[in-house]
This record gives C-alpha cells, structure tokens and sequence, in this order.
C-alpha cells in the first residue's frame, strides 16, 4: 500500500508536515484509484446526471429516482472482480452484500440484485468453469439467504478473461420520499459502528483492486455473512421508520478511513474517533490494521445522543453489536485516537481529494487491423450451424444460473429472468423494468459504438416490457489506465454513452469505474456494463403464450453489422469487421412506436434482437412457446446481405413483435404514419424453426431438438465439462 | 495393496472468519449457558477408502487429488488429512 512520490509530496505541501504512519495508510487507501477515481473523475463530469425524477443529496451512496405519490426507487451498480477471481464464492456474495449496503445507506430496502457475469472460455478452461460455478453460487448463497430477490443479469464468456472474472453486482431499492435519510450532522453527534466486527480480512482491498493481479493476496480475502447483513438491513429500517439516524454510510473498499472521512467530507463535519471503541475480531489488531480494515457487513451511523439509546435498543432485539466510535466536531479534521494518544490529525477535504491525474490516451493500434474483414467461405448447412450457436454458452439459455437464483421472494417479480428485462411491481400500482447489458466483443472492436449499444441494448429490453427509460447506472471496466491505449477506450466509451444520455434525455443516476482489470495474457477487452431502469405507469407487457398463425412482425433495418457477433466469433473464431452502430434517430423512433404499441394493447409479445441476431431471436420465441415458425428471408428490411449475414447481423434498433392477425391493420396504418421500417416476415406455425428464401429452404430444425439443446447445454458443459 | 482410510477436513485458514462456526457458538452454545466454550470453528469432513501400496503414498494420492480437483480453494481454506490402517 504506497503512495507515488508525487502523491506524497502533494500530501506533505497540504499539511504541512511529514506525515504520520497511520496517516498515510489512510490516505493510501482513499488515494488509491478504486475509492479516488484519480483517473477518470475529471471526465465522469460529462455525463448527464440530472432529470426531472432524479432526487440528489449530498452523501447519497445510490442513485435515488422519483416514481410517484410519495414513492422513490435507488439503485447502485458495483463489481467485485479482484477478490472474485482469487475466491469466486465469498468474492461475488461479499459483492452483493456491499451493494446492498449502498441501497440501504439512503434509507429504502433493496428489492432486487441483478448480475452481470464475466468468464473466460469454459468449454476449453476448467478454471474458468471453476470462477463460474463458485461465483453463481456464491451469488445465490447470499441474496437468498437475505431474501432479497436475484432478478435478472447476463452472462458472457470471453478469452480476454482467461483466469479472471467481472462480477457486477446491481441493485435497486424501493422506499418512500419522506424516509430518505436527509445526510446531516452537527457538533456532539455521536458516530455509531454497526454490524459484523472488524478483523483482519480484506485488509488493502481497494488498493488491491488497484493493483494488477499478478499474486494472490491472502489478505483481501473476504468472508461473507448473510445473516448480519439481513440483521442489519432490518435493524436499520426499524431505526430509519423511527427517525434515528441523522446521517448513515456503507463501509465498503478502504474501510473506516474511507467512510469517517468521505461522510465528514459531504457533510462539511469533523469527525473525532477511538478506535479502542471499535469491536473488533481479534485482539492484537493495531490502529492501521483497524482503519483499512475491510470486513463485511458493517455500516456507519451518525445519530445525537438522546437517540442513541434507542439505537441501542434495535441493535439489541436485533442481536447485532453497536458501537460508539466517536463524535462529531466543527472544525472538518479527521482525527483518530487510540485512548488518549492521537494517531491521525488531517484535514477531510485533504484525505478525500487526491490529486486527479491527467492520463495520456492514444488510439490504439490494434484497431487498424481489426477492422477488415475476412473472406468466409460460404457456409453450406445453416441448420448446423444455428443448432451449434443455440449450444454455445454465449447464446445458450441460463437457467443453469437463475434457477439457482430465488427470483420471486418478496412477491414483487412480475417478469421473472429468462426474457427481456425483469419487471418489478411497486407499491403504488406502477412497475419498474430493469435490465442490464454489456458486449465487450463488440466495444473492443469499436469502445465508442460498443458502449452506445449495450446502452441501447438495455434500452431496448426495458421497452419490450412497455417501460419508458428513466435512468441509468454505467459500470466503467477497462485494464489499466496507465496505457495510454487503454485509457483512450475508457474515453471514446464514456463519450459514447454521454452522447447517447443526452440524445434519450437519460440521466446516469449512478456507476462505477474499475480499472486495473487485468489477466496473466493481458488487459481484459473494454467492458463497460449499462443497466437501464424504465418506468411503466399502467401495465407491463408479460410475455404471452404465442399461438399457431400469429404473425411475426420485425422492426428496424438488418445492416451488414457482423463484427464481434456471436456468428463471427463462434462459428469462425474471427476476431474482427465493423462493430453495429446505432442511428440515435431511428432507434428514438423505433423505440417510440414499440412502446406506443405496447401501450394500445396491440402486441403479445415485444423481444429484442441482439446477440446472434434475428436467427437467435425467432428461435428463442420458438423454444419458449414450443411452436415452430415460418420466415420468408426475403422480406426481412436489410442491406443487400448473404442469408448467413441477414440471420446473424447484430445491428441495433429491431424489435421483433407477435402480433395477431385480426390486429395487423391498425398496426400497420400506425407504423407507416410514423414512417417506420418493418416488415411482416412470417408466422409460427408447426414444429419446425423454418427459414425460407423464395420458397427454398435456407434453415430447417425441429423445434423440439433445439430446445433440449439450447435449455441444457450451459449446465451440461459445467457439470461435465 | 492395502485399503486404508483417508479423512480429509477442510476449514477456513487461521484467520479467516467463520461465520458458521461464529453463529453455533453465539446463537446455541453460549445462550444455553455453557459459558466455558471460547471458540467454534466449523469445517467440512470428507471421508476416503483408498487402495494403496502404503499408509503414506494413500494419504499422498488424496492431497494430490484434492489439490487437482478443487477440492478446496487454497486461498481461503486448508486441509489436513489422516489415513487409518482398517
């Protein structure tokens, strides 16, 4: 755990002195890039971050969005890569238990998690089958033990996370306005430790999740606790409900010297603290031990003294320790004692403002090269070919995983995983969508476009429930930012996603950035992850049961859009072409009209295409109702494009709708007054998957086959590798 | 060749918590009174029969395959084994 020695210069002209050993531990820890954000803070500014529901507060550790008659949803994305990579079982759950601490730091109940996974190739790697079946349970261990809802997430496997693993965790809380905790404090206050005792694990975590992960650091391991977490989620609220709690944080990566100085800091306080107050594990800890701390399950209080005995009261019937570390002062210094010596004397603004660092960025290389395109040979059987994508663990479904997972506790799940976007029910009769996406196939290709699709992607699956977005979280993964080219894929993502925000009027309520993701093969590809909330004032679309002689209806224009496909990458391991790009204008449109329709009642089923494109798509709607199709290939909207291209193209903005016959007059007049591009290409009929070009067949395959392929190969390649 | 039997305990590494041990003792143990307990640690027994040339090459062959299988993460747990001769 150092500092640079620019750093550390710095640190010395601010105080004026040469610092003490504590001292620079805690700097260290909220200096280092994971609680600092030194690279990237001067550029998250041009995100947008503010909107007509956004309710922001000084200390918020989520976003907190307005949702009507008193109501309000929060939600807050995070990952716990490092630790996952070295202990995926406690490393993932430890990650759920700290995101649900950030919903709960403002007051409302977690209602729901959602994960986003991350491997490398499990068909080849044992050890990352290994990551991947620790982490998922380690995942399902925890959010069922809390009762808190596993809803939703992707999965993705990918060489570039050969031995590692992204694990992001997201989380949305529901609760009402008038309970949010209004962050204050004054002079006396006192300053409350609640929950797990402090040890020695996780000790240097943020540093560690700062650092390239070339050995394994036994110490940042960290063991989770569901039970006091749920103590603790419940103790709260009952605190919260009695007005108890003037001001309230998570401890997460850099333990008390994090938290104690970034609440000070919010709330232009001074905090002074003992740390012979603080329970902890064992008993020979010394001060730095306990200020870097990073144990699990324990949260920051700031309360007054006559609540204080009620406090103690909760913890009590709640059988969780509570303990009175310090008290608030005026004068904005961080001070930390042990008994009567004093070990740590520093301004909050000095600790929690490292100095934000200039990162050079460049265009990388590799970028030139990758974008031309192999010459294919034409492929002969397309049948095979779809019945091996259905397989591929990229695109084969994962109830392996959300079968694990409860996803109904709670009773709010109206639309359970396995399709577009979850959908949760809220108190006051609306109902919230979430879903998030990533594709880092295709954002290594292209960083720019790649992140403004995944954003449109999560968009796209809101919509398919009826929901219009109304914010989003970003979770930044790039390999290290000293590379000038790594840096610069960080940059042209944000930009992207800036430019995509402020055309959708989205507000990013929330995010992260982690960097230093690195592999023994090098940098991971750049991985932004965007979850998207969208709001449903009347009723969600639920997916219904698709009949014989429904009609297939397809939104959008097909583009010769193959780079970092599915199509590409797993039938031709080709790494490579031009990344899908979103038109910001026919997506709005598109968007619109789906929802527009959704909202008349004209649609039984709204899907996305994406990942593995139309073929996928249509083949999904199949496998779920058990009903075979017939698509006529010519009358799908496209560029002049092979019948492998068409299938496969990932381009942006098409929606695939079921619609009944007897409605398909209204909905045409609807979308050509709105000069939509569509088409009518085709019906579910049989039990055959049936792609035709002119009356001659391109793909045939039973329904019945693809199924038991596409529901069991995922958990049969981890059982049995 | 003889069968010897091979017991396996996997527990988390000294200091590292255990939440499970944490919980018997402060939860079922203490609150009934049998205040001389100071500490639980729970772990995890796998027993094994094991047909080999020797005591020592049996237990050998065990750590072998426990390390080769993931048995256990080394990162956060140990083992230790003991082979018994019937």
């Amino acid at each position: 755990m150092n500092l640079t020695t620019q750093e550390l210069a710095h640190l010395k002209s601010k105080i004026k002195r040469e610092p003490t050993n504590t001292e620079l531990q805690i700097v260290a820890a909220e200096w280092s890039e994971h609680c600092s954000y030194k690279s990237s803070k001067k550029h998250l500014k041009m995100l947008p971050m503010n909107g007509p529901l956004v309710i922001s507060e000084k200390g918020f550790d989520s976003g907190v969005l307005d949702v009507g008659d008193g109501y309000v949803v929060t939600v807050h994305i995070e990952s716990h890569n490092h630790p996952s990579a070295v202990e995926p079982y406690g490393g993932a759950a430890t990650g759920v238990g700290g995101v649900i601490r950030d919903i709960l730091s403002t007051g409302t109940r977690p209602i729901a998690i959602l994960d986003g996974l991350r491997f490398g190739n499990i068909e080849k790697d044992p050890q990352a089958r290994w990551l991947f079946k620790n982490a998922v349970v380690g995942i399902a261990d925890y959010g069922n033990c809390l009762g808190v809802p596993t809803i939703g997430g992707e999965v993705e496997f990918d060489d570039s996370y050969t031995n590692y693993a992204l694990v992001d965790v997201a989380a949305i809380g529901f609760g009402k306005k008038d309970r949010l905790i209004k962050n204050h404090a004054k002079k006396d206050d006192v300053v409350v430790l609640l929950g797990g005792s402090t040890g020695r694990d996780g000790i240097g975590g943020s540093q560690f999740a700062s650092d390239l992960l070339e050995s394994e650091d036994r110490s940042a391991i960290q063991i989770p606790d569901p039970f006091i977490e749920k103590l603790i989620i419940e103790a709260i609220l009952e605190a919260r409900d009695h007005k108890l709690i003037k001001a309230m944080k998570d401890l997460g990566g850099g333990g008390l010297s994090c938290a104690i100085s970034e609440i000070a800091d919010s709330l232009s306080i001074g905090i002074e603290l003992d740390v012979n107050s603080v329970h902890t594990r064992e008993q020979d800890m010394n001060i730095d031990e306990i200020m870097i701390s990073e144990s699990q399950e324990r949260m920051l209080i700031i309360t007054d003294k006559t609540k204080l005995k009620k406090l103690e009261k909760i913890c009590k019937k709640f059988r969780i320790k509570c303990s009175v570390i310090g008290k608030v002062t005026s004068n904005q210094i961080m001070l930390v004692k042990k008994g009567a010596r004093i070990f740590a004397k520093l301004p909050t603004s000095v600790v929690v403002n490292a100095p934000l660092l200039d990162r050079l960025s460049t265009t990388p290389k590799y970028l030139q090269k990758i974008q031309n395109e192999k010459k294919f040979k034409p492929t002969k059987d397309l049948s095979i070919i779809l019945l091996k994508m259905l397989s591929s663990p990229n695109l084969a479904d994962k109830n392996w995983v959300y079968g694990q997972f409860d996803h109904e506790v709670g009773i709010r799940t109206v639309v359970k995983p396995g399709h577009d976007a979850s959908v949760l029910r809220l108190d006051n009769g609306k109902f919230l969508a979430v879903k998030i996406d990533g594709n880092p196939k295709q954002c290594y290709l292209n960083p720019r476009d790649g992140a403004i699709g995944c954003f449109e992607e999560a968009c796209r699956n809101v919509v398919c429930t009826g929901a219009r977005p109304i914010g989003m979280v970003d979770h930044l993964q790039f390999g290290n930012p000293e590379d000038p080219e790594i840096f610069w894929t960080f940059l042209e993502s944000l930009k992207g996603l800036t430019d995509f925000a402020k055309y959708f009027k989205i507000p990013c309520v929330g995010g992260k950035v982690s960097f230093y993701n690195e592999t023994s093969k090098g940098p991971i590809k750049p991985s932004p992850l965007i979850g998207v909330l969208g709001l449903i004032e009347k009723k969600p679309l639920q997916p219904r049961i698709i009949s014989k002689n429904d009609l297939v209806l397809l939104i959008g224009n097909t583009k010769n859009e193959l780079g970092g496909s599915e199509y590409f990458e797993y039938i031709y391991n080709f790494v490579g072409g031009r990344c899908p790009i979103v038109d910001f204008k026919t997506s709005k449109m598109n968007m619109n009209a789906v929802l527009e329709l959704i909202e008349k009642n004209l649609i039984k089923v709204a899907h996305d295409c994406s990942k593995g494109g139309i073929a996928i798509a249509i083949s999904e709607l199949c496998m779920q109702n058990k009903i075979g199709c017939y698509i006529g290939m010519e009358k799908i909207p496209a560029e002049k494009l092979s019948e492998d291209r068409s299938l496969f193209s990932e381009s942006h903005s098409r929606y695939l709708l079921v619609i009944k016959r007897k409605n398909l007059k209204k909905i045409q007049s609807f979308l050509e007054r709105k000069v939509i591009t569509y088409a009518i290409i085709g019906k579910f009929v049989g039990d055959q998957i049936l792609f035709q070009k002119n009356s001659r067949p391109i793909i045939k395959l039973s329904v019945d086959m693809a199924r038991q392929t596409w529901m069991k190969s995922l958990g049969e390649l981890v059982l049995h590798g | 060749m003889t069968t010897y039997r091979v017991h396996v305990i996997i527990e988390n590494k000294p200091g590292i918590r255990d939440p499970e041990g944490d919980t018997i003792l402060n939860d079922l143990v203490l609150k009934d009174s049998f205040s001389s307990v100071t500490k639980i640690r729970s772990a995890k027994m796998l027993k094994f029969e094991i047909t080999e040339k020797n005591k020592n090459l049996a237990k050998k062959k065990i750590q072998t395959l426990c390390d080769e299988l993931r048995i256990y993460n080394p990162v956060v747990s140990k083992i230790s084994i003991e082979a018994f001769d019937d």
